[in-house]
Parts: structure tokens; sequence; C-alpha cells
């Protein structure tokens, strides 16, 4: 089976899965899906509820070993990695933003954002200034020694986002990020989740099932039964009604498609 | 990574201190049980290796010239309301006879040594009543090395040699025996006290686990959340002992000083019927370093195993399996095991095969463990299916979700229901075995053989003059017993005496005397002979009329109307054979040799101080398997606190919506409530109810075999009231214990606290 790669042919996928295969008891959730990400593209996984797209990301970000099917990261195959090296490379290569429970409550905003550099035993000093640097960038200002569980759902994510960016990763997994938040709220996520790694350069594989934050995508994919289908292109994403400015953070980029 | 385990532990706010309160408190409590049970086991170790200067013997007294290191020894017990005595009679025989430990020097003549405890006895006892039996005035105490305990009543008494040598059972010694003294008990003792430690650990454990794991389900959340950015299983260990051995370790310095603090408690009592001296009662420096290195340890490594599911995936718990039913094979031991132990006791009540027994109890043990958890499933389903209400049907579904997870707690609580109600069925039945029948009637009866073996009784002159001195005592009756001298080993004895103890029997009309068998009423130690001897006098009985006068005295039966008046008596009869000793058997004159009374090591007892005797062995194994059944309670007890606190954390989600959707707090009580209390009442009375209905087998064949079918006194192999009002305050504590985590559920489900990170 061809992987489709939707005319990125000339660069190489930084992430690729082939014919994965992949059930949770006897309830399948992937049923020989491939999909491959050329590096710097943002790419929306859509489908219906328990179509299997988290399961897609999930096995691309090496949580899930899949059943069957090879995942390959940046031209290695990652699928057959011992547990700690698959630990040891979604601290170094990826970052991630849930739409829940991704950061640790009992922690500070600051702890929570230098935790990516911590576990990679960075000197703590350079730990926290690098997680401080992200503060502004975000609009988080002030908030640094708030403990996550006091700050807003917005707040929150952008807490994630922040996180999920410290350490400069090669691809950032975004599983339903704006799922628990208000329209205008998921916008301002979005729109620095997509204007940051653009500027970083930072591929992005996002799973959602809302045709709104698809659209800020360079492409879509339909995930039906366990298996990745081409999807029409996103459409272009409407401007919030009453503008956007979020701190002194870079403006949202060019789109792009 | 330990540094982030730490900031965990130490700023994460209320919630998490909570955690950590909860988890201290709870491994302190076990610390501090932990600790006690090493004490006291260190306690009986001290008392059962202590050198036993007692079993010392040496050879007879010779008439060759003794030896500068050598001694006179006669050693005997004693009795004053119960209690031994142990008199050491000594006379040294040159400057460098041995001494016993404890004492600095050997007493002189007309002097001696007594333990505390009975120097006290003799400041406040009448002479005539204890003093009176020792010749001599005090001139120290004994050292503790001479003793087991505070408690011990023991006496060293100096003679002089001549003196010494002209008594009966004196003995030449050269050397104190040092060695332990191995009594038939010390070993089941020994044994007593690995079982009890071991029943205790498991429950124990299982708490300090249950602790460790507060609320695991909201850390592994948070450890999922660092596996998700890349922490590895490793670190995330790190993250997670951390946080149980900081638990643990606070719990073990509180257990530590919870354990001092009940110390001197703990010197004050003992499981095994004799107080222990204050400064053995300690776990020793081994003891502490092993409980401040196990416990966090054990801690950190419960901590471990029960993240096996954060190791599986950075997901946390979202994609848990269902843990598999429990089938119903385990209830399959019980089901072969109480056939097993009955069958041979039942079949062959007189001899049973005690290895199938024990088989078939240890099956039945195993069996209770291991069917817990098919039980509370069973019982889920049947709450599932009644239930009228919400609550109903959610602690129902609770409990089917996870019964192994649910009976858990209650796992060390079943072993010890079912050895507490086997044991609590057993004792009083025995104990009334001896202590119901014609025997009860002897009570107050003392027993004074004085014909044994080679001996031939006391001679009619001495005997004459005995009984004469007895008959003037106000408040004593004597029934006498005399040597046959047709040879035959019934004693005769007088029908009208016969009367005055009428439990002993009656002789048919007009009949003044008959032969009857003394023998093993006036010298067996084991009180459930006496109803099978007694009546000993029967129509059946062969009349003699032999007269009175010229023969030997084979023993009395002495009744006294109190107890001061027994200790007069026996007092006398110990002065009297002394007096006798001396003027009628002085070694000029030893050639009848001497009486059995006088041989005796230990003095007359009554009938009541024989039973009383055996029953305190039976009740010292009572006491310490209650003891042990209250431990096990008490830890299941706060296991239950800290699961239910446990639980109501980890579900602080599910239940504040269930409040915000309109479920009032009542109804959620009543789900905590029935799920907790559900399991515990389930295998409490299945545990009671199997011991209560294996009880009476063992009962039956151990009298069957002792008494005959003739005697029936397996009649009630069932426990007292007190048994019954324990198990109810128990259950009734465990439902307040619940209830008194209420108010955390309050909190922590308050609408206008509802939010979730």
């Amino acid at each position: 089976m061809t992987t489709p790669t939707f005319g990125r042919e000339a660069s190489p996928p930084i992430a690729e899965g082939r014919c994965l295969v992949k059930s949770f008891g006897r309830t399948p959730a992937l049923n020989g899906a491939s999909v491959a990400v050329p590096p710097g593209e943002i790419l929306a996984v859509m489908g219906p509820s328990g179509s299997g797209k988290s399961t897609l990301l999930h096995c691309l970000a090496g949580i899930f070993t899949p059943d069957a099917g090879e995942v390959y990261f940046d031209g290695r195959r990652i699928d057959h990695l011992g547990e700690t090296r698959r630990s040891e490379m979604r601290r170094r290569d990826f970052g991630f933003v849930f739409q829940f429970g991704q950061l640790v409550p009992e922690l500070t905003v600051e702890d929570n954002i230098a935790l990516p550099l911590l576990l990679a035993r960075l000197p703590r000093r350079d730990a926290y200034a690098a997680a401080r640097s992200w503060l502004p960038r975000l609009g988080l200002d002030g908030l640094g020694a708030r403990r996550t569980g006091e700050v807003s759902g917005g707040e929150a994510q952008r807490v994630a986002l922040a996180r999920a960016l410290v350490h400069h990763p090669k691809v950032v997994f975004a599983d339903e990020p704006t799922g628990s938040l208000d329209s205008l709220t998921g916008e301002q996520v979005m729109e620095l989740l997509v204007s940051i790694t653009r500027e970083e350069g930072t591929t992005v594989i996002l799973v959602t099932h809302e045709a709104r934050v698809a659209a800020y995508a360079d492409r879509m994919v339909l995930v039906r039964d366990g298996h990745v289908t081409v999807a029409d292109p996103p459409a272009a994403p409407s401007k919030p009604a009453d503008g956007f400015t979020v701190g002194v953070g870079p403006q949202p980029a060019s789109l792009g498609r | 990574m330990y540094r982030l385990g730490l900031r965990l532990v130490a700023r994460s706010g209320r919630e998490a201190l909570l955690r950590l309160i909860l988890t201290s408190l709870a491994v302190a409590i076990g610390v501090a049980i932990l600790l006690a049970v090493l004490a006291e086991f260190h306690g009986f170790q001290a008392v059962s290796n202590r050198p036993s200067w007692e079993s010392t013997s040496g050879t007879a007294v010779s008439t060759t010239r003794a030896t500068r290191g050598e001694e006179l020894w006669n050693y005997s017990e004693t009795i004053y309301k119960g209690r031994f005595i142990e008199q050491l009679d000594v006379a040294a025989l040159g400057p460098r006879a041995p001494r016993i430990p404890g004492l600095a020097r050997l007493p002189g003549a007309g002097q001696f040594y007594a333990s505390p405890a009975l120097a006290r006895l003799l400041k406040t006892v009448p002479a005539g009543e204890l003093g009176d039996r020792f010749r001599g005035h005090q001139v120290g105490l004994l050292g503790d090395a001479a003793l087991s305990g505070p408690d011990e009543l023991a006496i060293v008494v100096g003679y002089s040699p001549s003196q010494l040598a002209a008594l009966p059972a004196t003995q030449v010694v050269n050397r104190i025996a040092s060695a332990p003294q191995l009594m038939g008990t010390t070993n089941l003792y020994r044994l007593g006290f690995g079982i009890a430690t071991l029943i205790i650990l498991f429950p124990l454990l299982s708490m300090i686990n249950t602790a460790t794991r507060l609320a695991a389900t909201r850390r592994e959340e948070r450890l999922a959340a660092l596996r998700l950015v890349g922490a590895t299983p490793r670190q995330v260990n790190v993250v997670a002992s951390v946080d149980a051995v900081v638990g643990a370790s606070a719990g073990v310095v509180i257990g530590v000083f919870l354990f001092l603090a009940i110390r001197p408690l703990l010197e004050s009592i003992s499981f095994s019927g004799v107080r222990f001296f204050g400064y053995t009662v300690t776990p020793t420096l081994w003891g502490y370093t092993a409980i401040v290195v196990m416990v966090p340890l054990l801690a950190a490594l419960s901590s471990l195993v029960s993240l096996r599911r954060v190791w599986i995936t950075p997901l946390g718990v979202s994609r848990r399996t269902t843990p598999a039913r429990p089938g119903w094979w385990r209830i399959l031991p019980m089901l072969v095991g109480v056939p097993l132990f009955i069958d041979p006791l039942v079949s062959h009540p007189g001899k049973p095969d005690g290895t199938l027994a024990f088989l078939g109890l240890f099956l039945i043990m195993a069996g209770l463990v291991l069917g817990g958890s098919w039980l509370t499933m069973q019982i889920s389903r049947i709450l599932a299916r009644t239930a009228r209400g919400p609550s109903g049907l959610l602690a129902a579904r609770r409990l089917a979700d996870n019964p192994k997870g649910a009976f858990r707690t209650s796992a060390g609580l079943v072993l010890a229901v079912f050895a507490g109600s086997f044991i609590a069925c057993v004792v009083p039945a025995f104990a009334a075995a001896q202590t119901q029948g014609a025997a009860a009637k002897l009570t107050n009866v003392l027993r004074v053989p004085l014909a044994m073996g080679p001996f031939s009784g006391l001679d009619p002159k001495t005997g004459a003059q005995l009984l004469s001195h007895l008959d003037s005592q106000t408040g004593v009756t004597v029934v006498p017993l005399y040597v046959n001298t047709a040879g035959s080993a019934d004693s005769i004895v007088s029908c009208s005496a016969i009367r005055a103890l009428p439990a002993l029997g009656s002789c048919d009309r007009g009949v003044e005397a008959v032969q009857a068998n003394f023998v093993d009423l006036l010298n067996t130690d084991n009180p459930i002979f006496f109803n099978k001897d007694l009546p000993a006098v029967t129509h059946s009985s062969t009349p003699t009329d032999e007269s009175f006068s010229g023969l030997y005295l084979s023993g009395l039966l002495v009744k006294t109307t109190g107890p001061d008046t027994l200790e007069r008596v026996r007092t006398y009869l110990t002065d009297f054979e002394a007096a006798a000793t001396e003027s009628s058997l002085g070694p000029a004159s030893r050639k009848g040799g001497p009486n059995a009374f006088q041989m005796l090591a230990v003095q007359p007892q009554t009938f009541g101080e024989v039973a009383a005797i055996r029953n305190n062995d039976v009740d010292n194994v009572e006491r310490v398997v209650l003891a042990i059944v209250a431990l096990i309670l008490l830890l299941a007890g706060c296991s239950l606190a800290v699961g239910v606190a446990g639980s109501l954390l980890d579900r602080k989600r599910p239940f504040t919506l269930l409040r915000l959707s309109g479920t009032s707090l009542k109804t959620l009580t009543h789900v905590v409530l029935l799920e907790s209390i559900v399991p515990l009442v389930a295998t409490t009375v299945v545990a009671a109810g199997v011991a209560i209905s294996i009880a009476e087998p063992p009962l039956r064949a151990l009298f069957a075999a002792n008494l005959g079918p003739h005697q029936s006194f397996a009649s009630a192999a069932h426990p007292d009231l007190g048994y019954y009002m324990t198990m109810l305050g128990g259950l009734a504590l465990s439902a307040l214990v619940v209830l008194a985590a209420m108010p955390l559920l309050n909190r922590i489900t308050k609408p206008d606290h509802a939010r979730f990170e």
C-alpha cells in the first residue's frame, strides 16, 4: 500500500505510519491506517468519535505500539523501540497538547513548563530561564508562580502549549486541544499554536472533530473505521469577531495553504 | 528526579497534605503495633532463655566429706492462693559453694532472701497463712537474674548443713544449672508468637500498602502526565517512590514515638500469663533498625508494584483493563477442607487422624482468604438485584467492578475472626467441662496424698496427731483415707466421713466403711479426669469392717470454708511435715523412709487449683488469640479508614458530578457506607459461621477420647454473649470509622468547589 503524502514527495516525512493495526480487546481502532507527514506541515486528522483518530496520533507519537504495521520518525523505525527509548524520544523530539490532564496541578505554571527540560537533566537555572522566556510569548505574564489548578481553562491550554514547545520539539501532537474551551478561547489557542510552530518550523499533527480547528491546518486527512482517507482541503478559519491580541507574542503567520 | 519527587510531595496543596497525613498515621499505627509485638516477643524470649537454676540437680547426700565448692540443695514449690512459690532450701558446705544468679551470697542458717513480690506478700499476709512456712528472717531480696518476672514468688532459705541433710529429697550440688528450661509450653508459645506475628504482619503490610497507595488513581494521573512529556518509567518510579518513602518514613517516626508512649502499658500486661521485666519489653536495636529500614523500603516497593499500569501507557489509567472476575474455584479449598476436618473427628472420635484434620483446617483457612473476593462478588450481585434505591445499585456496581480490591482490606480480618471464633467456642466449653459436674463441688477441697509409689503412707501415730489438729480447726472438715492392708490400691474410707463431701458419693444403708479408688482423684493433674472418677463411692463399692486404728493414712481430703482457712491449713501442713521429719525421720531413724507427702516437691492443692492451673494454660492461649484478633480488628479499622479516604479522593470528580446533578449527600454517604461495610460484614459472618460450625466435632472427639461416651460435656460448643457483643461492637465501630470519613466526602464534593484541573 502506498502511503499518501499529498504533494510533499520532495521532503522525506518526519512522521509516518504504514498499515497500522491496533485493537483494544475485541474493539478494532485502526485497521491498516497509513499516513505520512512532511517536516513543517500542520496536518489535521479528522473523523467521527470512535473512528480511531486519537489512536493514530498515539501510535505516531510512540505512546501506543501498533499490533501490526510500522511507525517511522525522521526516517527511523520507532515501533520496535523499548519503552525507555520511546520516552526519551517523546521528551526530546515531541511536544503534546491534549484536551485534559496533561498538566500536573500540584506544580506551578513555571514548573510545568520547565518539566521536559528538568526531565532531560538540564540545569535547573537554565530550565527555569527557558520556561520563563515562554510566559510573555503566550500571554502568561505574572502567572508563573500560580498552580495550574488555579488558572483558567484557556490559560491552562496555553501553559500546555508552552510546555509542548519549550524544548523546541520536531513534532507537536495536539489531541483536541480546544475541545474543552469556548470558541473564542479555542481560536486564541489555535492561532498561537499555528503561529509559533510556523515560526519554529515545527510539524504539528492535530486531531480534531471541529472543521473550524482543522481549517488552521495545511492539510487534512479523514479517519473512518480505522482507515485513513484523503479529505478535502480545510477551509480558512474565520476571524474572531472582536479581533485577537495576546501578550507580546508573535501574530499568526499566513496559513500558507 | 528526587528533588522533583520531593517537590511534588512538599508543594502539592491541601489534598496531598491530607494524603500524607493519612498515610503517615496509618503507617505509624502499623509500626507501633509491629514494635509492640517485637517487644513482647523479646520479653518472652528473655524469660524462656533465662538460665534455669531451678533445674539444678545433684547427687544424694553421702557421709563422705564434702568439698569446699559444694552445697546442700532442696528445691520445692508451695502454693499461696493459687500462686506457686519457688522455695530453695540451701546450706553451703564450703566458702566456694555455687550461688544461683541474682544472689550476692548464700543465706546463712535462719536467713532467707525473698523475691520482691514475695517480700511484699510476707509483710501484708498473717504469718499463720504464709510466713510460718519459711524458717528464719529476711536478709535481702533476690535479684532479677533469679526470677522470670517482677511478680514471681521465690525464696531462698538458708539452713545449717545438718538440718538440711535431715530433710528428705536434699541433694549435694556443685554446679548450678545454666541451661534454659524448656517447658512443654515454651515451644508452643514460641510457635504461637511466630504465627501471631505472621497473622498480624499480613493485614499490617496490607494496610501500609493501602496507605501508600492512597488516592492512587489521582496520583497515577499525575505520573501519567509526567510520562507524556517524556519521563522514563524509571524516572516515574523515582518520583512515586519518593512520595511513598516520605509518607512511610514520617509514619515510622510517629510510630516509634507512639510505641514509646504505650510501652509502659505493655510492661504492665502479659499475654503469656507472666509479667515480664520492663527492660526486657523492647524491640531491641535490631528491631528498631529493621522497622526503620524495612517499612519505607516496603512502602516504596508496594508503590512501585501498584504503578505497573503507568508503566504500560503514558495515558495513565484511562485505558486500564477490567481485572479478571474471581472464579468459584476460590471456595473449593474450603469445601474440601470442612469434611476433611470433620470426618476424622466424627468417624474416629477416640483416635482421630490429626494430620488430616490439620490439613482440613489449613484448607478451610486458605479457602476463606481465597474465596473472600468471590463471596464479595456474589454479595454485590445480590445487592444489585435487591437494591431499591440508587445508593444500593451504585455500591453494588462498584463492588462488582473490583471485588478483589473491595475484599483486600478484609482479608487479614477473615483469619482473625475465624481463629477468634474457633477459640471463643472451644475455650468456654473446655472450661465448662472442667468446672461443671461433681468436681465443681470439690473446688475448695484440698488433696493431701500421703501414699504414692513406694511410699506407704503416714504412720498411725503421726496420722492421729495430724487428724486431731485438723479436726480442732474451725471451718475445716477432713475425710481421711486409709491404706488397705489387703494390698489393694483401693483406700478404705469411713461412710460417715464421706457424708461431709457428698460429691465423693455415698455408701449403702448400714455400711460403715468401704474400699474405694482415690488414686487419680488425689494425684492426677488433669482436671478432666475428676468427673470420670466421681463418685468414688457407689453402691458397688466393697464394704469393709476393718478398724481404722493402726492403719496408715494414704491421703486426706480437707474441706475449708474460705481461702484464709485454706492457707492456714496449708501452712500448718508444711510446719507439721517439717516437725514430723525432724522428730521421727531424722538421719538416725530413717529406716522407715519418708512418706509421699514429704517427698512431694509441690505442696497440696485444691481441686479448684488443679483445674485453675490447667485452665490458666487454656486461658493464656485464649488471651493471646483474642489479643491478636483485637489487634487485627484495630488494623482492619485503620485500613478501612485509609481505604475509604483514599477511594473518596480518587472519586472526587464522579462524586462531585453526581452531587452537581442533584444526587444528595445522603445517597453518596449510603453508597460509601454500603460498599465499605458489605464486604466486611459478609466475610465476618462467613468466617465466624464456619468456625462456630466446625468447633463442636473436635470437642466431642476430645471428650469422647478421655471420658468415654457416658459423659456429655461437649453440649454447648458455642461462644458466649460477650463474643457476639464483641463482634457486633467491632462491626459497629467499623461503620463509625466509615462515617467519620463523611465530612471529607462533603468537603471534597461541594458543588461550589467543583473544579477539575
